[in-house]
Protein backbone atom coordinates (compact mmCIF):
# COMPACT_ATOMS: atom_id res chain seq x y z
CA UNK A 1 0.00 0.00 0.00
CA UNK A 2 2.03 2.85 -1.44
CA UNK A 3 0.79 5.22 0.34
CA UNK A 4 1.25 4.45 3.66
CA UNK A 5 4.75 5.21 2.84
CA UNK A 6 4.63 9.13 3.33
CA UNK A 7 4.58 9.01 7.08
CA UNK A 8 7.64 7.07 7.45
CA UNK A 9 9.43 8.33 4.36
CA UNK A 10 8.81 11.85 6.00
CA UNK A 11 10.65 10.40 9.03
CA UNK A 12 14.13 9.10 7.40
CA UNK A 13 14.46 12.26 4.90
CA UNK A 14 17.26 13.94 6.87
CA UNK A 15 18.96 10.81 7.01
CA UNK A 16 18.32 9.75 3.56
CA UNK A 17 20.08 12.62 2.51
CA UNK A 18 22.75 12.12 4.86
CA UNK A 19 23.46 8.33 3.66
CA UNK A 20 23.21 9.90 -0.11
CA UNK A 21 25.91 12.01 0.50
CA UNK A 22 27.94 9.95 2.47
CA UNK A 23 27.93 6.64 1.23
CA UNK A 24 27.74 7.41 -2.62
CA UNK A 25 30.54 8.56 -4.47
CA UNK A 26 28.53 10.57 -6.96
CA UNK A 27 27.35 13.92 -6.43
CA UNK A 28 24.15 15.09 -5.04
CA UNK A 29 22.13 18.09 -6.34
CA UNK A 30 19.98 18.69 -3.09
CA UNK A 31 20.83 20.85 0.06
CA UNK A 32 22.81 17.86 2.18
CA UNK A 33 20.45 18.92 5.61
CA UNK A 34 23.81 17.88 8.46
CA UNK A 35 21.73 15.78 11.26
CA UNK A 36 20.61 17.93 13.74
CA UNK A 37 22.98 17.86 16.65
CA UNK A 38 20.56 17.35 18.96
CA UNK A 39 20.11 13.64 17.36
CA UNK A 40 23.65 13.32 19.27
CA UNK A 41 22.30 14.72 22.07
CA UNK A 42 21.04 11.54 24.76
CA UNK A 43 17.18 12.46 25.80
CA UNK A 44 17.26 12.85 29.59
CA UNK A 45 16.69 9.47 31.16
CA UNK A 46 17.83 7.60 28.20
CA UNK A 47 21.17 5.60 28.00
CA UNK A 48 22.26 3.27 25.32
CA UNK A 49 23.05 -0.02 26.09
CA UNK A 50 24.65 -1.73 23.44
CA UNK A 51 26.97 -0.93 20.45
CA UNK A 52 25.88 -0.96 17.18
CA UNK A 53 25.47 -4.65 15.85
CA UNK A 54 27.30 -5.94 12.91
CA UNK A 55 26.97 -5.38 9.24
CA UNK A 56 24.90 -7.60 7.50
CA UNK A 57 23.31 -8.83 4.22
CA UNK A 58 19.49 -7.67 3.82
CA UNK A 59 16.55 -9.97 1.87
CA UNK A 60 16.65 -6.42 -0.14
CA UNK A 61 19.83 -6.83 -1.31
CA UNK A 62 21.70 -3.84 0.60
CA UNK A 63 23.47 -3.88 3.60
CA UNK A 64 21.66 -3.31 6.95
CA UNK A 65 22.54 -1.31 9.72
CA UNK A 66 21.40 -1.59 13.34
CA UNK A 67 21.38 1.00 16.05
CA UNK A 68 22.06 1.23 19.27
CA UNK A 69 19.27 -0.15 21.22
CA UNK A 70 18.91 3.04 23.26
CA UNK A 71 16.75 2.89 27.31
CA UNK A 72 14.11 4.48 27.85
CA UNK A 73 12.13 4.60 31.31
CA UNK A 74 9.32 2.72 28.71
CA UNK A 75 11.77 0.33 27.50
CA UNK A 76 14.18 -0.45 25.00
CA UNK A 77 14.30 1.37 21.03
CA UNK A 78 15.87 0.15 18.79
CA UNK A 79 16.26 0.66 15.05
CA UNK A 80 17.40 -0.81 11.95
CA UNK A 81 17.78 0.55 8.83
CA UNK A 82 19.12 -1.62 5.14
CA UNK A 83 20.95 0.73 2.78
CA UNK A 84 21.45 0.02 -1.20
CA UNK A 85 23.05 2.33 -3.61
CA UNK A 86 23.11 5.04 -1.49
CA UNK A 87 19.73 4.59 -0.42
CA UNK A 88 17.84 3.93 2.67
CA UNK A 89 15.87 0.83 1.21
CA UNK A 90 13.90 -0.35 4.73
CA UNK A 91 13.89 1.12 8.36
CA UNK A 92 12.36 -1.43 11.09
CA UNK A 93 12.08 -0.92 14.73
CA UNK A 94 13.45 -3.47 16.02
CA UNK A 95 12.49 -2.81 19.42
CA UNK A 96 10.09 -0.04 21.26
CA UNK A 97 8.29 -0.24 24.40
CA UNK A 98 5.31 -1.78 23.50
CA UNK A 99 7.68 -4.81 23.72
CA UNK A 100 6.03 -5.48 20.27
CA UNK A 101 9.28 -5.52 17.52
CA UNK A 102 7.69 -4.42 14.37
CA UNK A 103 8.92 -5.12 11.10
CA UNK A 104 7.31 -3.39 8.61
CA UNK A 105 8.96 -1.88 5.69
CA UNK A 106 9.50 1.28 2.97
CA UNK A 107 11.32 -0.81 0.62
CA UNK A 108 11.14 0.16 -2.68
CA UNK A 109 10.14 3.74 -2.54
CA UNK A 110 11.53 6.33 -4.66
CA UNK A 111 13.28 9.44 -4.03
CA UNK A 112 11.39 11.91 -5.23
CA UNK A 113 8.53 10.73 -3.45
CA UNK A 114 10.89 11.18 -0.22
CA UNK A 115 11.83 14.60 -1.68
CA UNK A 116 8.78 16.14 -1.69
CA UNK A 117 7.33 14.88 0.68
CA UNK A 118 9.74 15.94 3.39
CA UNK A 119 10.03 19.25 1.96
CA UNK A 120 6.40 19.74 2.79
CA UNK A 121 6.14 18.20 6.20
CA UNK A 122 8.82 20.42 7.40
CA UNK A 123 8.25 23.70 5.90
CA UNK A 124 4.30 24.24 7.34
CA UNK A 125 2.82 26.92 8.79
CA UNK A 126 0.11 26.18 11.11
CA UNK A 127 -2.47 27.93 13.79
CA UNK A 128 -2.92 24.61 15.83
CA UNK A 129 -0.96 21.82 16.48
CA UNK A 130 -2.68 18.34 16.83
CA UNK A 131 -0.53 14.72 17.87
CA UNK A 132 1.33 12.61 19.74
CA UNK A 133 5.25 12.52 20.21
CA UNK A 134 6.71 9.03 20.60
CA UNK A 135 9.91 8.06 22.38
CA UNK A 136 11.13 10.30 19.60
CA UNK A 137 14.39 10.94 21.27
CA UNK A 138 15.66 7.68 21.74
CA UNK A 139 14.35 6.54 18.21
CA UNK A 140 16.32 9.60 16.62
CA UNK A 141 19.19 8.54 18.81
CA UNK A 142 19.49 4.79 17.72
CA UNK A 143 18.73 5.59 14.40
CA UNK A 144 21.55 8.54 14.24
CA UNK A 145 23.71 5.15 15.50
CA UNK A 146 22.78 3.09 12.81
CA UNK A 147 23.50 5.62 10.06
CA UNK A 148 26.82 6.71 11.70
CA UNK A 149 27.60 2.72 11.11
CA UNK A 150 26.59 2.87 7.54
CA UNK A 151 28.80 5.82 7.52
CA UNK A 152 31.86 4.21 8.73
CA UNK A 153 31.63 1.02 5.80
CA UNK B 1 -7.24 37.50 20.67
CA UNK B 2 -5.53 34.42 21.43
CA UNK B 3 -4.92 33.12 25.58
CA UNK B 4 -3.85 30.12 27.01
CA UNK B 5 -4.41 29.04 30.40
CA UNK B 6 -3.81 25.19 32.17
CA UNK B 7 -7.13 23.51 32.62
CA UNK B 8 -7.68 20.00 33.35
CA UNK B 9 -3.93 19.66 34.00
CA UNK B 10 -3.17 20.51 30.05
CA UNK B 11 -3.13 23.89 28.37
CA UNK B 12 -6.36 25.25 26.58
CA UNK B 13 -5.90 27.90 24.28
CA UNK B 14 -8.60 29.53 22.39
CA UNK B 15 -8.15 32.47 19.46
CA UNK B 16 -11.04 34.53 18.83
CA UNK B 17 -10.63 36.09 15.18
CA UNK B 18 -13.91 37.93 14.96
CA UNK B 19 -13.29 40.51 17.19
CA UNK B 20 -13.22 41.30 21.17
CA UNK B 21 -14.29 38.20 23.20
CA UNK B 22 -14.47 37.24 26.97
CA UNK B 23 -12.39 34.55 27.45
CA UNK B 24 -12.82 34.59 31.32
CA UNK B 25 -16.22 33.38 31.72
CA UNK B 26 -15.16 30.64 29.16
CA UNK B 27 -12.33 29.63 31.32
CA UNK B 28 -14.21 29.76 34.70
CA UNK B 29 -16.56 27.14 32.85
CA UNK B 30 -13.80 24.86 32.25
CA UNK B 31 -12.45 25.05 35.83
CA UNK B 32 -16.12 24.25 37.02
CA UNK B 33 -16.03 21.15 34.82
CA UNK B 34 -12.90 19.93 36.10
CA UNK B 35 -14.21 20.66 39.71
CA UNK B 36 -16.98 18.45 39.11
CA UNK B 37 -14.97 15.60 36.55
CA UNK B 38 -11.51 15.30 37.50
CA UNK B 39 -10.55 12.25 38.81
CA UNK B 40 -7.52 13.63 40.65
CA UNK B 41 -9.49 16.27 42.83
CA UNK B 42 -10.71 13.81 45.92
CA UNK B 43 -13.74 16.72 46.17
CA UNK B 44 -15.02 15.95 42.37
CA UNK B 45 -18.05 14.33 42.12
CA UNK B 46 -16.67 11.40 40.29
CA UNK B 47 -14.34 10.60 43.38
CA UNK B 48 -16.77 11.53 45.95
CA UNK B 49 -18.73 8.26 43.78
CA UNK B 50 -16.07 6.60 43.21
CA UNK B 51 -14.87 6.11 46.61
CA UNK B 52 -18.90 5.91 48.10
CA UNK B 53 -19.18 9.93 49.45
CA UNK B 54 -21.90 10.44 46.65
CA UNK B 55 -24.45 8.57 45.91
CA UNK B 56 -24.87 8.33 41.92
CA UNK B 57 -28.63 8.87 41.75
CA UNK B 58 -27.73 12.27 43.57
CA UNK B 59 -25.24 13.38 41.78
CA UNK B 60 -25.49 16.31 39.25
CA UNK B 61 -27.26 16.63 35.87
CA UNK B 62 -24.19 17.21 34.44
CA UNK B 63 -22.67 14.01 35.73
CA UNK B 64 -25.72 12.37 34.78
CA UNK B 65 -25.52 13.80 31.11
CA UNK B 66 -21.91 12.48 30.84
CA UNK B 67 -22.01 9.21 32.19
CA UNK B 68 -25.34 8.38 29.54
CA UNK B 69 -23.12 9.51 26.55
CA UNK B 70 -20.39 7.43 27.85
CA UNK B 71 -22.95 4.51 27.70
CA UNK B 72 -24.07 5.63 23.92
CA UNK B 73 -20.41 5.44 23.17
CA UNK B 74 -19.47 2.61 24.85
CA UNK B 75 -22.37 0.90 22.86
CA UNK B 76 -21.50 1.79 19.60
CA UNK B 77 -18.06 1.36 19.73
CA UNK B 78 -18.93 -1.86 20.44
CA UNK B 79 -17.13 -1.41 24.41
CA UNK B 80 -13.73 0.12 22.72
CA UNK B 81 -14.61 3.13 24.74
CA UNK B 82 -15.77 2.79 28.07
CA UNK B 83 -15.71 5.02 31.49
CA UNK B 84 -15.09 2.10 33.74
CA UNK B 85 -11.80 1.22 34.57
CA UNK B 86 -11.31 -1.73 37.26
CA UNK B 87 -14.83 -0.84 38.38
CA UNK B 88 -14.50 2.88 38.81
CA UNK B 89 -15.98 5.88 36.85
CA UNK B 90 -13.10 7.60 34.67
CA UNK B 91 -15.04 9.58 31.88
CA UNK B 92 -12.44 12.09 31.12
CA UNK B 93 -11.78 10.06 27.50
CA UNK B 94 -15.13 11.98 26.82
CA UNK B 95 -15.17 14.56 29.45
CA UNK B 96 -12.20 16.80 27.56
CA UNK B 97 -14.24 16.55 23.99
CA UNK B 98 -17.68 17.44 25.93
CA UNK B 99 -15.72 20.41 27.92
CA UNK B 100 -14.00 21.69 25.00
CA UNK B 101 -17.63 21.68 23.09
CA UNK B 102 -19.12 23.44 26.12
CA UNK B 103 -16.67 26.35 25.76
CA UNK B 104 -17.23 26.45 21.35
CA UNK B 105 -21.04 27.20 22.95
CA UNK B 106 -20.70 29.93 25.05
CA UNK B 107 -18.47 31.54 22.34
CA UNK B 108 -21.31 30.71 19.62
CA UNK B 109 -23.90 32.12 22.02
CA UNK B 110 -21.55 35.60 22.00
CA UNK B 111 -21.94 35.40 17.91
CA UNK B 112 -18.35 34.43 17.84
CA UNK B 113 -18.12 32.69 14.26
CA UNK B 114 -14.07 32.19 13.49
CA UNK B 115 -12.30 30.57 16.55
CA UNK B 116 -10.86 27.36 18.00
CA UNK B 117 -11.17 25.89 21.25
CA UNK B 118 -7.58 23.56 21.97
CA UNK B 119 -7.07 21.43 24.45
CA UNK B 120 -4.14 19.61 25.03
CA UNK B 121 -4.43 18.98 20.81
CA UNK B 122 -7.88 17.92 20.56
CA UNK B 123 -9.52 21.43 18.71
CA UNK B 124 -13.14 22.28 17.45
CA UNK B 125 -12.27 25.26 14.73
CA UNK B 126 -15.31 27.47 14.23
CA UNK B 127 -15.67 29.34 10.45
CA UNK B 128 -12.38 30.91 8.78
CA UNK B 129 -8.97 31.51 10.58
CA UNK B 130 -9.44 35.38 9.02
CA UNK B 131 -11.06 36.03 5.67
CA UNK B 132 -11.84 32.82 3.85
CA UNK B 133 -8.81 31.30 4.93
CA UNK B 134 -9.42 27.76 6.88
CA UNK B 135 -7.41 27.21 10.03
CA UNK B 136 -4.05 24.88 9.28
CA UNK B 137 -4.12 22.13 11.70
CA UNK B 138 -0.62 20.18 11.57
CA UNK B 139 -0.65 17.03 12.48
CA UNK B 140 2.60 16.30 14.68
CA UNK B 141 5.23 14.21 12.99
CA UNK B 142 5.62 11.22 16.08
CA UNK B 143 9.13 11.44 15.53
CA UNK B 144 10.27 14.97 14.02
CA UNK B 145 10.02 17.97 16.46
CA UNK B 146 8.52 21.00 15.06
CA UNK B 147 7.52 19.10 11.55
CA UNK B 148 3.90 17.76 10.77
CA UNK B 149 2.55 14.25 8.14
CA UNK B 150 0.16 16.65 7.35
CA UNK B 151 -1.99 19.57 7.40
CA UNK B 152 -5.79 19.71 7.78
CA UNK B 153 -7.49 22.38 6.50
CA UNK B 154 -10.51 22.94 9.10
CA UNK B 155 -13.70 25.14 8.58
CA UNK B 156 -16.09 24.41 11.15
CA UNK B 157 -13.93 21.09 11.44
CA UNK B 158 -12.50 19.13 14.47
CA UNK B 159 -9.61 17.63 14.94
CA UNK B 160 -8.88 15.26 17.70
CA UNK B 161 -5.73 12.91 17.68
CA UNK B 162 -5.37 10.15 20.39
CA UNK B 163 -1.35 9.00 20.95
CA UNK B 164 1.12 7.09 22.60
CA UNK B 165 2.98 10.41 24.18
CA UNK B 166 6.28 10.51 25.50
CA UNK B 167 4.62 9.59 28.86
CA UNK B 168 3.84 6.25 27.42
CA UNK B 169 1.60 4.15 26.67
CA UNK B 170 -1.61 5.31 28.37
CA UNK B 171 -5.19 4.65 26.64
CA UNK B 172 -6.52 1.15 27.88
CA UNK B 173 -8.09 -1.68 25.90
CA UNK B 174 -11.47 -1.64 27.63
CA UNK B 175 -11.69 -5.54 26.68
CA UNK B 176 -8.17 -6.72 27.81
CA UNK B 177 -6.81 -3.98 30.44
CA UNK B 178 -3.81 -4.04 28.85
CA UNK B 179 -2.30 -0.85 27.02
CA UNK B 180 -2.88 -0.26 23.29
CA UNK B 181 0.49 -0.55 21.54
CA UNK B 182 -0.47 -1.19 17.51
CA UNK B 183 -0.67 2.67 17.13
CA UNK B 184 1.24 5.31 17.77
CA UNK B 185 -1.53 8.29 16.90
CA UNK B 186 -4.46 8.21 15.24
CA UNK B 187 -6.14 11.41 14.44
CA UNK B 188 -9.80 11.48 13.62
CA UNK B 189 -11.63 14.57 12.09
CA UNK B 190 -15.34 15.65 12.04
CA UNK B 191 -17.94 18.19 12.65
CA UNK B 192 -17.92 17.60 16.43
CA UNK B 193 -15.09 17.22 18.85
CA UNK B 194 -17.16 15.74 21.49
CA UNK B 195 -17.58 12.48 18.33
CA UNK B 196 -14.03 12.97 16.89
CA UNK B 197 -12.26 12.60 20.52
CA UNK B 198 -14.24 9.77 21.43
CA UNK B 199 -13.93 8.25 18.24
CA UNK B 200 -10.16 8.56 18.47
CA UNK B 201 -9.82 6.78 21.78
CA UNK B 202 -12.02 4.13 21.23
CA UNK B 203 -10.30 3.32 17.84
CA UNK B 204 -7.05 3.53 19.07
CA UNK B 205 -7.77 0.84 21.51
CA UNK B 206 -8.59 -1.17 18.17
CA UNK B 207 -5.31 -0.68 17.17
CA UNK B 208 -4.50 -2.11 13.11
CA UNK B 209 -8.48 -2.33 13.08
CA UNK B 210 -8.99 1.88 13.76
CA UNK B 211 -8.78 3.06 10.42
CA UNK B 212 -11.20 0.01 9.05
CA UNK B 213 -13.38 1.22 11.47
CA UNK B 214 -13.56 4.61 11.22
CA UNK B 215 -14.15 3.91 7.12
CA UNK B 216 -17.65 2.90 8.16
CA UNK B 217 -18.76 6.01 10.43
CA UNK B 218 -20.22 8.51 8.06
CA UNK B 219 -18.72 12.07 8.74
CA UNK B 220 -15.56 11.07 10.49
CA UNK B 221 -11.66 10.80 8.38
CA UNK B 222 -9.07 9.27 10.16
CA UNK B 223 -4.63 9.09 10.04
CA UNK B 224 -3.48 6.41 11.65
CA UNK B 225 0.58 6.23 12.40
CA UNK B 226 1.94 2.98 13.58
CA UNK B 227 5.01 2.07 15.76
CA UNK B 228 7.15 1.50 12.79
CA UNK B 229 5.50 5.03 11.30
CA UNK B 230 3.44 3.39 8.99
CA UNK B 231 0.58 5.26 8.29
CA UNK B 232 -2.79 4.65 6.86
CA UNK B 233 -6.04 6.45 6.25
CA UNK B 234 -9.25 6.53 5.55
CA UNK B 235 -10.28 7.50 1.53
CA UNK B 236 -11.79 10.89 2.84
CA UNK B 237 -9.18 11.87 4.46
CA UNK B 238 -6.84 13.44 1.70
CA UNK B 239 -9.93 15.72 0.89
CA UNK B 240 -9.22 17.46 3.92
CA UNK B 241 -5.68 18.19 3.62
CA UNK B 242 -3.12 20.68 2.40
CA UNK B 243 -2.24 18.49 -0.51
CA UNK B 244 -2.70 15.42 -0.89
CA UNK B 245 -0.43 12.23 0.12
CA UNK B 246 2.36 11.91 -2.46
CA UNK B 247 2.35 8.19 -3.61
CA UNK B 248 -0.88 7.12 -3.65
Amino acid sequence: MSRALATLAATVIGVYWLVTFKVTPAPVDVPVAAAPSSRTTPAPGARATSTPTPVAPTAQGGTAFTGTTIETIWGPVQVRIAVAGGKIVDATALQLPSDRSRSARISQYSAPILRSEAIQAQSARVDIVSGATYTSRAYALSLDSALKHAQGQ
Amino acid sequence: MRRTEDVMGMPITIDVRDGDADLAPVYDELRRIDELFSTFKPDSEICRINDGRLALAVAGPEVHEVLALCDTYEARTGGFFSARRDGALDPSGLVKGWAIARAAAMLDARDHRSYFVDAGGDVQTRGSSGGSEPWRVGIRHPIERGSFVRVVLARDLAVATSGTYEKGPHILDPHTGRAATDLVSLTVIGRTILEADVLATAAFAMGHRAIDYLENIPGYEAYAIDPSLQATWTSGFDAWCERPAVGV
